[in-house]
């Protein structure tokens, strides 16, 4: 990590990683409510088979 | 073995995210019937014609005293047979289909009906168009030079209108 101090890099490499987090959070609520309108809101409408 | 705690993490939440997923599944066939079709039943395809169940004037919809209503279809090399059949939209409809020569495909673009129809077997499938309107049957299992052409008709329409047109005794066939 060029141009940073041993400081700041530090604060880096110890912080909470909060962009993953919210990458991770992202794309699981998007995943779920994505397929939750596919079973709930297209597959179950067209009628139930059995 | 060191796994690194995001990643760690990351997993433990796909997991959730497929253990919820699965729970629906779970739920709505044990409480909702959503299950896949499991019919076992043999026939014999070669002899469909002197068959109780499909001979040609047996085929189509026909609804029983109960109000049971019950499609009979025949699958072959290049068509689906009755041509074009009329049932109701929002009625339990029981699909039996069968093939009288080789590997048959069932599907209804826009609906949740689709099977596959071997030889020797019934294939019964029980569904419900909710949405009326006329929806193309294709064959989606390729049965040789002519599988592209094979098609028929599902006329859906309105429940009341079905009922008001079809006695007990009658069925939903466009020859009717």
């Amino acid at each position: 990590m060029p141009g940073l101090t041993e400081e700041e890099r530090k604060k880096i490499l110890n912080g909470r990683p909060i962009g993953t987090w919210v990458l991770m959070l992202t794309v699981g609520v998007s995943m779920v409510i994505g397929w939750l309108f596919l079973y709930y809101g297209v597959f179950i409408p067209r009628g139930i088979v059995n | 073995m060191h796994i690194d705690p995001l990643e760690k993490k990351w997993g433990q939440i796909v997991l959730v995210i497929c253990a919820f997923f699965v729970g629906i599944i779970l739920f709505e066939a044990l409480f909702h019937s959503v299950n896949a079709p499991s019919n076992v039943e043999t026939i014999d395809s070669t002899k469909l014609h002197l068959s109780k169940e499909f001979a040609e004037d047996k085929l189509g919809v026909s609804r029983d005293d109960k109000g049971n209503i019950v499609v009979r279809m025949v699958a072959g090399r290049y068509s689906f047979f009755p041509k074009e059949i009329e049932v109701p939209a929002e009625t339990k409809l029981t699909f039996r289909w069968v093939s009288m020569d080789v590997l048959h495909g069932v599907h209804i673009p826009m609906t949740n009906m689709s099977t596959m129809v071997v030889p020797g077997f019934v294939a019964e499938v029980e569904t419900s168009f909710p949405t009326p309107g006329d929806y193309p049957v294709l064959c989606n299992e390729y049965c040789g030079l002519g599988h592209d052409q094979m098609w028929s008709r599902i006329k859906v329409v309105e429940k009341e209108k079905w009922l008001a047109q079809h006695s007990a005794s009658k069925g939903g066939n466009k020859n009717d």
